[in-house]
């Protein structure tokens, strides 16, 4: 008897923690560089991520081979020159909430998030900002924008010849995150 | 008890499992293979490279006099360029039709390339492959000829090529190009040295990576039935802000495809010209991401 206690207790458990998982395949994220002369968009839709509430864990990933900025030819001298997608494919954050929010309300709740952010084989420590919402039937809501500094990471850009890419990279995520079963 | 610390065993991988990263994978694993060649024009040939629908290429390409006369002819920049200004648009993913004009006989060409194989990243397919093949029209003045000047049909000439190529490494690609052209009346008075109508050559295009955005490239096309020399390119591409400068030193002076194939050639190293190319992929109209 008390071991079907203790059975039930833990299934219990095991239900509470998946309970508080949210994932999705679909995420957007935009990378815009604003150079003198151009400025463009990459966008992708196929951003990967996962904000585990219970266990505070917030873990994203995108393919960068998806980054589209509307020309070809730019998309693969983006990935070939500077990304180097073929050694480095995924752009990768792996992190967790300063404090984790009470979305009971419904309404946007700020977040801080701090973590490991990795692009180009390199990482660094980053903070980001972001806003949360969750909505009914297990979908949680989530954007953020941060700035990405492309030196950091070891890609470089070639200064003499075009202003075409900036160092500066201005990131904007958003996704709907569902429950997981 | 035991049953207990299997359950605590199954439970806490569960949870394991649940509180893990998530796996890291690719989108698309079959993706096509970037970049075999830094852009659709590799020194005088026709590339793989193909366009994206509703962008335009537009190549300026030079080749100037022979390197021999020295700085006093400033290594032949002096001599007249024959130049070629090219425009192709991508109708789809796959087939792009392009008009191109060369100085050289003053030959209008309109052509057409189609992507029929591309090489994949997971060597599902291996090669990329494609067609391309034109027609052009000589529109010199040769109205001081004292016989009547050529018609229409007499100026035009035909080229047909595949191109087979592969991504070896990050650094090296190389492409196989079986080429023909046909000359519908090849007059003495044109700028060309063969005199046969029909003209069949093998193409190679050589890659080398050197740096990250530069590449040694090399071009050799063999004349298989006639008795002119060889084309031979040696050259140097770099990629600039979505430009790309190709400069070399060939055999030949002629740009578009017949005008290679029967335009005759130099010898290496001692009749070399100075050429430059400049490649740039201009949007047009609105793509849906």
């Amino acid at each position: 008897m008390r071991r079907l206690v203790l059975f039930v207790f833990f299934s219990a458990f095991s239900f509470l923690t998946y309970s508080q998982n949210f994932v999705t395949e679909d995420g957007k994220a935009v990378f815009t560089s604003k150079a003198p002369l151009n400025e463009f968009d990459g966008v992708s839709q196929k951003l990967h991520g996962l904000v585990d509430l219970d266990k505070n864990l917030v873990d994203f990933y995108l393919d960068l081979n998806t980054l589209d900025t509307g020309i070809g030819l730019r998309d693969r001298h983006m990935r070939e020159n500077y990304l180097e997608t073929d050694k480095y494919p995924f752009a990768e954050f792996t992190g967790k909430m300063l404090t984790v929010p009470d979305l009971d309300s419904g309404d946007w709740v700020a977040v801080e998030v701090e973590g490991i952010f990795k692009i180009h084989g390199k990482e660094k420590q980053i903070q980001i900002p972001g806003m949360l919402k969750k909505e009914e039937k297990g979908l949680v809501k989530l954007q953020a924008d941060f700035e990405v500094l492309l030196g950091d990471f070891d890609i470089e850009i070639p200064k003499l010849v075009f202003y075409e890419l900036a160092e500066k990279q201005l990131v904007h995520i958003e996704a709907d995150l569902k429950l997981q079963n | 008890m035991q049953k207990l610390f299997t359950l605590i065993l199954i439970g806490s991988l569960i949870s394991f499992t649940a509180k893990g990263q998530l796996e890291r994978k690719l989108v698309n694993e079959n993706q096509p293979v970037d970049l075999i060649f830094h852009a659709p024009r590799h020194i005088n040939l026709l590339t793989v490279e193909p366009l994206d629908k509703k962008t335009m290429h537009f190549a300026i390409m030079h080749t100037f006099g022979t390197l021999n006369g020295g700085v006093e002819n400033l290594f032949g920049l002096d001599n007249g360029a024959n130049i070629q200004f090219s425009f192709e648009f991508a109708l789809s993913e796959k087939f792009s039709a392009g008009v191109s004009r060369s100085s050289r006989d003053k030959v209008y060409q309109v052509f057409g390339r189609y992507h029929l194989l591309e090489q994949r990243l997971n060597e599902s397919m291996p090669v990329s492959v494609s067609l391309a093949g034109g027609l052009g029209v000589n529109t010199s003045n040769y109205d001081f000829l004292p016989e009547n000047a050529p018609n229409f049909s007499e100026r035009s000439n035909y080229f047909a090529q595949v191109m087979i190529a592969r991504k070896f490494t990050d650094r090296i690609s190389l492409q196989l190009s079986p080429m023909m052209a046909y000359f519908v009346d090849p007059r003495p008075v044109y700028q060309i040295e063969g005199s046969e109508n029909f003209y069949l050559a093998l193409g190679f295009s050589g890659k080398f990576k050197v740096g990250e955005r530069s590449s040694l490239t090399l071009q050799y096309i063999p004349n298989l039935n006639t008795d002119l020399r060889s084309n031979f390119g040696i050259g140097w591409d770099v990629e600039a802000g979505g430009h790309v400068f190709q400069m070399y030193f060939v055999t030949s002076q002629a740009l578009n495809e017949p005008y290679l194939l029967a335009g005759g050639n130099g010898v290496p190293g001692e009749e070399f010209r100075l050429g430059f190319n400049v490649n740039r992929v201009f949007a047009i109209g609105q793509k849906k991401r």
